[in-house]
């Protein structure tokens, strides 16, 4: 080090301390988990109901399927497509279950049906098998002979006269499904084959499902035809796509952004040191950002790395202040020539308006670390530590090491020379930026109804094309409607089941009064064991059932002499041992259930009952109807998750809003505090609050509703941004247009413009919301700043 | 011989002149005649002979269509049951309990419907799509006969045929692969008698 000028062993100590820091920072990175699934941009929900939704969507069974769509080519190649491609992936011990609408594939789960019809068929009671009731369900089923059902019937006549087969693949067939053609899948088009798969994994385990990814497209890959397209979407895709791209984008930026920094600080300083002296506050505010989250959250998302690079943006800002202004005599240019006095009087002069600049970004980010998505808490935390890091380096460690900022000169000068001819022209315009402010407050107040988006979607990192690809292989798969549901919760299983069959009772009579199409429950495949005694109870001994047969079908059509095979299976169905949840391990019915009954960690259970709705007016009070039948059944709870979605965001981004404001405020409050004086605090403020005016209005221009991340744009427009006019107007006190100064504001101002401007190109919705934001701000925060704070204009009295 | 000659002679021109009338009457002729019924009602009786039962079933109720699409069937005998289908969904009542399903999810009814709802509204691409139709007689007593072109429904249905006159449809006979079949006829309630007795 040139030499121990700063100041001895305070200078020391607090550089010792630096490193140590450092190296504690580090050991903890070194031992951090990142993470990089959507949890990010799930917000923490507030209610228990909410919780589980948030749950089912991080690990549910939508976390674990895919909608897979195959275009091109014509019906018949898509079909075999279809066929060959689910036949392989069934063969796969990566799939729990593949479904393309081909249910041959399902003779098994039919078989098992077929013999468990007895427990499973909600018509069993013992009017059933009273000699009336086996005549009208005889003739319901001989109703279906002569017609092409009756194929399916006639077989299985002997064995099940009462249709109790056919009764129980009636309520399975619920929505009706998709549009079915050549007996697989289609759309309602026609024009692509549809499939749907669950991976055995986990949703979270992000790496399993890019392997689950791979196989379907390995699998795709051997047995299309050329000129078939395949078409992948689901939870899991957008997870792991969303992953390899984060990890993608953060390095390219990260690297960009150093790259394009680095050059402008050298064509600025043409000084290597220079340039590495303005690095050591950055690295260090991510090493203490990094470090900081780690130890709050307990792991570092992906994504608030991504984010975090916008600190390198205000991280540079003070080192290139001190490197600057440190250097510069405030009124001498000789005093260079001296070592020592630079740094002493940088810490004299600029810090404070240095550290106050921190103290209101701070402030604005202290907002987001209180926020209930952890992506944006996490992104606080990380900035405040980062901030705080980056100033302390700023001020302890750099003049140790370039007591008198840098000694290159490089464009130095002609950035001056530019910024001073800003600082004199643009006040004589302001009155222009006055009107345009104006403007842009009616505007925005004219169009505050559509000003702010309200769908989560804005938050996640998945990119329009794909959503809206998403969205129709959906609604071809799922009806559009699967996404209503009814929860159902209990200590343990049995007490579930009962639950779900009193829930399904109520659900039924909706079905019938046409307000559902249908709805799924476990009950359907494993009744309670009451339910399940209940029907065994109403089967009658082989004498009685014989005696009412003889009854039943006595001058009818069918032939009592026929159904010998009935008789034996009614008996058979009497010994059989119960179907519980356990058992079913290993059968073909063990897939359908584990969609639909989910084990809690703490030994609860949940079981899920998708509800789909009647299309059309008809479905219109279908939620409030499923919530008011619930009425009573303590342990149900209904809900939709796309509305349910929409509340959580719109709770948020009402909290967001409050929080930016009280950040705002925040900083107003410190600048007051500081400034003690009304019109300098008003000249102060004016142009931040204009600039956030005008580029809030260009968006509403745009036709862009702001998300909760151009929130979080704007907060970092007034934290950057007061840095700019608190140093102009710092510098229209001394009554003083100090060119260095001047440069350093301007070359701040331009690596925050340009490192925002990369993150605004980013394919990642969220950054590039941040970006859009920032970077036209920052830019307008510093002309404004210029056109209201400027020294020149110092007599002239602030206007309301 | 003469008279023999002037008798064959006026056999054939009775014949020439007979064929062209009787080309006259195709498929898109009949097509032309059934879409000029926008919308019906009647009563039917349905008689399904059916291998190894002991007698044949018998059914009676009520047919209404509306175009282009809306066709209900409602049985009244032997035990009350509908059947109402109006574009794609189509909605199933028996006693108590109502099914609602999405015509196009079950391929092999969705060629039915189409049979019945082609014919009635005379819509020959619907037909077309489903089934090879071919067309006897005139328009005062026609036969439209339709085999399903797709394997699988062959495999279920062999084939359709149906009996009228002019706009009317007055039987529908449905045989099917395993040799049971169906024999629907229908009788048409004047809509001016219907709406006389409100």
């Amino acid at each position: 080090m040139t030499a121990a000028a700063p100041a001895s062993r305070r200078g020391w100590i607090a550089v010792a301390s630096w490193l140590a820091a450092m190296a504690i920072g580090t050991v903890v990175i070194v031992q951090t988990r990142f993470s990089a699934d959507l949890s990010a941009f799930l917000p923490a929900a507030p209610d228990a109901r909410q919780r589980a939704l948030v749950e089912q969507l991080k690990t549910g069974i939508a976390a674990r399927t895919l909608l897979i769509g195959i275009r091109g080519g014509d019906s018949a190649e898509r079909a075999a497509a279809s066929r060959a491609l689910a036949e392989s992936l069934r063969a796969s011990p990566e799939f729990e279950q593949v479904l393309n609408g081909d249910f041959t594939a399902f003779a098994a789960v039919g078989r098992w049906v077929f013999e468990h019809r007895y427990l499973l068929s909600p018509a069993v009671d013992a009017r059933r098998f009273s000699a009336e009731g086996l005549r009208e369900a005889i003739d319901d089923t001989l109703s279906l002979l002569g017609t092409p059902a009756g194929a399916r019937v006639k077989p299985l006549l002997e064995r099940d006269p009462t249709g109790e087969a056919q009764r129980i693949a009636e309520n399975a067939l619920t929505s009706g499904g998709p549009r079915t053609q050549d007996g697989i899948w289609v759309s309602r088009d026609g024009e692509r084959a549809l499939l749907m798969t669950q991976s055995r994994a986990e949703g979270s385990d992000l790496d399993a499902q890019a392997q689950v990814l791979a196989a379907v497209r390995r699998a795709f890959a051997a047995v299309a035809a050329p000129g078939l397209e395949l078409q992948l979407s689901g939870a899991p895709k957008f997870a792991v796509d969303s992953r390899a791209q984060i990890q993608a984008e953060t390095k390219a930026l990260a690297l960009a952004g150093t790259v394009l920094m680095g050059t402008l600080l050298l064509i600025t300083f043409a000084s290597l040191r220079a340039l590495a002296a303005a690095m050591l506050p950055v690295a260090s505010g991510i090493v203490a950002g990094v470090a900081a989250v780690s130890l709050v959250f307990g792991s570092v998302h992906g994504a608030t790395l991504g984010f975090g690079t916008t600190l390198i943006g205000e991280a540079v800002d003070y080192a290139i202040y001190y490197l600057i202004q440190a250097r510069g005599g405030g009124t001498a240019a000789a005093g260079a020539a001296a070592p020592g006095p630079g740094w002493r009087r940088w810490v004299h002069e600029s810090w404070p308006t240095v550290r106050l600049g921190m103290l209101t970004s701070i402030c604005g980010f202290l907002a987001l670390a209180f926020s209930g998505f952890p992506g944006l808490a996490q992104l606080g935390v990380f900035s405040i530590a980062g901030l705080v890091a980056a100033g302390y380096t700023t001020r302890h460690v750099l003049p140790v090491w370039m007591p008198d900022g840098t000694s290159g000169l490089g464009l130095r000068r002609q950035l001056g020379h530019g910024a001073a001819v800003l600082v004199r022209t643009l006040p004589r315009v302001r009155h222009l930026f006055t009107a345009l402010g104006v403007a842009s407050l009616v505007f925005l107040v004219w169009r505050h109804d559509t000003l702010w988006q309200t769908e989560l979607s804005s938050l996640s990192p998945v990119s329009a094309p794909d959503l809206a690809l998403d969205a129709q292989l959906r609604d071809e798969l799922l009806a559009g409607d699967e996404r209503t549901m009814v929860a159902v919760t209990g200590a343990d299983v049995q007490a579930v089941l009962q639950s779900v069959e009193a829930v399904s009772a109520r659900l039924d009579a909706l079905v019938q009064a046409g307000q559902l199409v249908g709805y799924d429950a476990i009950s359907r495949w494993v009744p309670s064991l009451v339910t399940q005694q209940r029907r065994r109870d109403a089967l009658p001994d082989a004498t009685t059932l014989q005696a009412n047969l003889a009854l039943a079908t006595q001058g009818g059509s069918l032939n009592a002499k026929r159904l010998g095979p009935f008789v034996q299976d009614v008996q058979r169905a009497r010994q059989m041992p119960p179907i519980e949840p356990g058992s079913l391990v290993g059968t073909p019915v063990a897939t359908l259930v584990s969609a639909l009954l989910v084990r809690g960690a703490d030994g609860g259970s949940t079981a899920l009952l998708p509800v789909v709705r009647t299309p059309g007016p008809a479905g219109d009070g279908a939620q409030a109807a499923v919530e008011q039948a619930l009425h009573g059944i303590a342990a149900a709870q209904a809900f939709n998750v796309a509305d349910e979605l929409r509340r959580l965001y719109s709770h948020y981004i009402r909290e967001a809003q409050g929080q930016a404001l009280l950040g705002a405020l925040g900083v107003v409050l410190l600048m007051a505090a500081w400034l003690r004086s009304l019109p300098r605090l008003l000249a102060v403020c004016k142009p931040l609050a204009l600039a956030v005016l005008l580029t809030m209005a260009g968006f509403a221009a745009f036709g862009v509703p702001l998300g909760i991340l151009h929130l979080v744009g704007l907060l970092l427009v007034v934290a950057v941004g007061s840095n700019y006019s608190l140093f102009l107007d710092w510098l229209r006190h001394q009554g003083s247009g100090d060119e260095d100064t001047l440069a350093s504001l301007l070359l701040a101002n331009l690596t925050i413009v340009l490192s925002f401007g990369l993150i605004a190109a980013s394919a990642i919705p969220a950054l590039a919301a941040i970006g859009r934001v920032v970077a036209p701000g920052a830019l307008l925060a510093l002309l404004l700043s210029a056109a209201y704070a400027a020294p020149r204009v110092q007599a002239v009295p602030d206007s309301a | 011989m003469r008279v023999d000659r002037r008798q064959a002679c006026l056999t054939v021109m009775a014949l020439a002149a007979a064929a062209p009338a009787r080309a006259a009457f195709g498929f898109d002729e009949l097509m032309a005649t059934l879409a000029e019924r926008k919308s019906g009602e009647a009563r039917f009786a349905e008689e399904r002979f059916v291998s190894g039962l002991d007698q044949t079933l018998n059914y009676t109720g009520t047919l209404s269509f509306s175009a282009p699409d809306r066709l209900e069937r409602h049985t009244l005998t032997p035990r009350r049951e509908s059947f109402i289908v109006e574009g794609n969904q189509l909605t199933l009542q028996r006693g108590e309990r109502v099914r609602r399903l999405a015509l196009d999810s079950v391929p092999e009814l969705a060629a039915m419907v189409a049979a019945m709802r082609g014919t009635l509204s005379g819509d020959a691409s619907v037909l077309r799509r489903h089934f090879r139709a071919s067309v006897d007689g005139r328009a005062a007593r026609w036969t439209l006969t339709l085999v399903p072109l797709d394997q699988r429904l062959l495999g279920v249905v062999r084939l359709l045929r149906i009996d009228g006159m002019q706009a009317d449809v007055r039987v529908v006979e449905l045989q099917l692969a395993d040799g049971d079949r169906s024999v629907t006829t229908i009788e048409p309630v004047a809509p001016k008698a219907r709406s006389a007795t409100p």
